[in-house]
């Protein structure tokens, strides 16, 4: 089978119980060799705890975890084909650069001529050569990250764990180390296990992400996938930005139905999930503020879902900008994106705004007392 | 005007502040210590200057054979503590969570409620040759007659550590506290055994705090009189023994003097020697 993807790393129905609550639910999945795999979700869900049990610093319940087909259950994390880069990053502080990427190569017994080397070509391919003799406190944030990615790498890792890293560091500097990890990822092939709150880092990232929540993964997909066909309501409001409505379902056609809101307006939308959806059932609808199209003049042909509003309030914040609008009649609430065009330079508060979006961007779940979460 | 009026009144509230730990440094260390400095080089009967009372500590092997011993079994003492309090340490600040870890650290605290006088006496009941232990030996039938455990070396280096445990569990549990986890959770991770992460991660990061823990003990252990005698009885040939005899027994201020100013100086030369040899600065230690 030469065309076949090797797997690096699967669970089977892995299981964590602490004395009162699950922390992971029966958790299935496999890892392709070389794949930037991320799991998303908000504090609490359990992806710490599932990140600590393939390193191997918690034992899970029950199920299985296999590495390169081999069972990990009984190899302590020293054992463990697999490296961990810390939320905190966890550089030793006494010791310098150049040790701090030796250690896991000294504990290999490799020869010392070997450890230089390699740790000195390591070095290289993060871009950090020459700074082998400095301390960990005179690296900036950035550098620091790149210490503890080269610290894992050198060991050549089947996988490498990244525990939230990016979170300690400045806006402008996470920008720019997502792009540099993805890079290091695709240059280095090595597998990365990502666990991130940030929906952001996980869509710029990852070949593949899964959404996780209460110990469960929701939704297996690419960054695509999770962003234009959410499968549920938790990965519709935790992926993107969403504006969302309750409402009851008021007629039923082939894949659209008709939703009115509880704030009083309606909306063609197209069902989502794979539950079954009747009229008169309660559901949850999902519009993306950036699939709005908006006009500052009445739309000439008739769209899936139109609104007159008028403008409440302008969040500015460059090219994020955004407009929260009312629709006159029924005083219902929408978040849409300021388009950038020349049109809108001057739009200031109370101007009325034509909006018109297709019932495909209008996703409709099935309510679920489950999923409450959001961002 | 006012940011000079506001430095002015800070200088002064420094001062203030500072005053009782000057007072406290020139009565009770400097000028005593002057005192002793003055007396150890004064002949009593002339009034003059002599160095006959350094000359007799180098001359009667007595003495300086009591400060060798002295100070050996007091690095004894010192090694033997940090050999027990380390993993006690370890386990109250890296093991136990929560209540339990206040608690454990609290049972370490609380034998030093009682005065060192009483605590001595405590092993005396259970070491002496009518005492707990040897009645527990006749009485199973694994001696035939009395066991006398007292006025050993072994005892007086039990009472020493005994004595000294809980000022190198302190500053250890306060380094250990100090480490994070997820340093040891990366030694591991990374492939080190538990000697790896031992020798390489929580060594180096509890040094400072072995380090000051190692000085206040040895200090202590130096400067002990009552567990020495008390434990070791007559032949127990402790340093601070002999002063108290020159001084109380015999009468010679001035040959005491002379004794005191050699163990300070001896002391401190050890310490300085052990911090160099862990390559440890005094400074970074204290900090």
């Amino acid at each position: 089978m030469p065309k076949e993807t090797t797997i690096d790393l699967a669970c089977e129905n892995i299981c964590k119980h602490f004395s009162d609550f699950t922390a992971v639910d029966n958790i299935s999945f496999t890892i392709p060799k070389g794949s930037f795999f991320s799991i998303l979700g908000p504090s609490g869900c359990g992806k710490t705890t599932l990140l600590r049990m393939l390193a191997g610093f918690e034992q899970p319940s029950s199920g299985d975890l296999l590495i390169k087909q081999k069972s990990m259950l009984d190899v302590p994390p020293n054992k463990r084909p697999v490296n961990m880069v810390f939320q905190h990053l966890a550089l030793f502080p006494t010791m310098n650069i150049e040790e701090n990427i030796g250690y896991g190569l000294r504990r290999q017994s490799v020869p010392k001529s070997e450890i230089a080397e390699r740790v000195t070509t390591v070095l290289d391919r993060v871009g950090l050569a020459g700074s082998g003799k400095k301390r960990v406190e005179q690296l900036s944030g950035g550098q620091r990250q790149r210490i503890a990615l080269a610290r894992c790498l050198v060991l050549n890792p089947t996988l490498l764990l990244l525990d939230e890293p990016l979170g300690a560091l400045d806006l402008k500097l996470r920008e720019q180390m997502k792009i540099e990890l993805k890079l290091l990822q695709k240059e280095f092939g090595t597998t990365f296990v990502y666990i991130t709150h940030d929906q952001s880092e996980a869509l710029v990232m990852s070949d593949q992400i899964a959404v996780m929540n209460k110990g469960r993964f929701e939704q297996v997909g690419t960054p695509h996938q999770l962003y234009y066909q959410p499968e549920t309501a938790f990965v519709a409001g935790f992926v993107g930005d969403s504006n969302r409505w309750q409402g009851t379902v008021e007629s039923l056609a082939s894949s659209t139905v008709l939703v009115s809101t509880s704030d009083g307006l309606s909306f063609k939308s197209t069902i989502m999930g794979d539950k079954a959806i009747n009229t008169g059932n309660s559901v949850e609808i999902f519009v993306r503020p950036e699939a709005i199209n908006v006009s500052r003049t009445a739309a000439s042909e008739e769209t899936d879902n139109q609104l007159v509003c008028q403008v409440e309030t302008i969040l500015f914040d460059g090219a994020k900008s955004q407009i929260i609008a009312v629709e006159k009649e029924s005083g219902g609430k929408i978040t849409v994106t300021l388009p950038q065009t020349s049109d809108f330079t001057n739009l200031k508060n109370a101007d009325t705004l034509y909006l018109n979006w297709s019932a495909e961007q209008t996703l409709c779940f099935i309510d679920n007392p489950d999923s409450i979460g959001s961002v | 005007m006012s940011s000079l009026r506001t430095t002015s009144t800070f200088k002064l509230g420094m001062w203030l502040l500072l005053a009782p730990l000057c007072l406290w440094l020139i009565l009770l260390i400097i000028l005593p210590h002057l005192e002793l400095l003055a007396f150890s080089f004064t002949d009593p009967e002339q009034g003059s200057f002599t160095f006959s009372f350094y000359q007799e500590f180098f001359l009667e092997p007595l003495y300086w054979r009591t400060f060798v011993r002295t100070a050996v079994m007091s690095i004894m003492a010192t090694i033997l503590t940090l050999l027990i309090a380390f993993p006690v340490a370890f386990y109250i600040a890296k093991m136990l969570k929560g209540r339990s870890k206040g608690i454990v650290f609290a049972m370490c605290l609380i034998p030093f409620w009682v005065s060192e006088l009483v605590r001595t006496f405590g092993w005396m009941i259970l070491l002496r040759e009518s005492g707990v232990i040897s009645n527990f030996l006749q009485w199973s039938g694994l001696s035939a007659g009395p066991v006398e455990l007292l006025y050993t070396d072994a005892t007086i280096m039990l009472g020493l550590v005994y004595t000294s445990m809980l000022f190198m569990v302190v500053p250890l549990v306060n380094t250990l506290d100090s480490l994070d986890d997820s340093f040891i959770e990366a030694g591991y991770d990374l492939g080190g055994s538990n000697w790896n992460v031992l020798r390489e991660i929580v060594i180096p990061h509890a040094t400072p705090g072995i380090v000051s823990g190692c000085i206040i003990v040895f200090m202590l252990s130096l400067g002990n009189y009552l567990t020495p005698v008390l434990l070791g009885g007559k032949d127990s040939l402790w340093f601070t023994e002999q002063i108290y005899t020159q001084f109380i027994t015999r009468f010679n201020w001035e040959q005491g003097s002379a004794f005191g100013l050699l163990l300070l100086l001896l002391s401190s030369l050890i310490v300085w020697a052990g911090l160099k040899i862990s390559s440890q600065s005094f400074s970074k230690t204290m900090g």
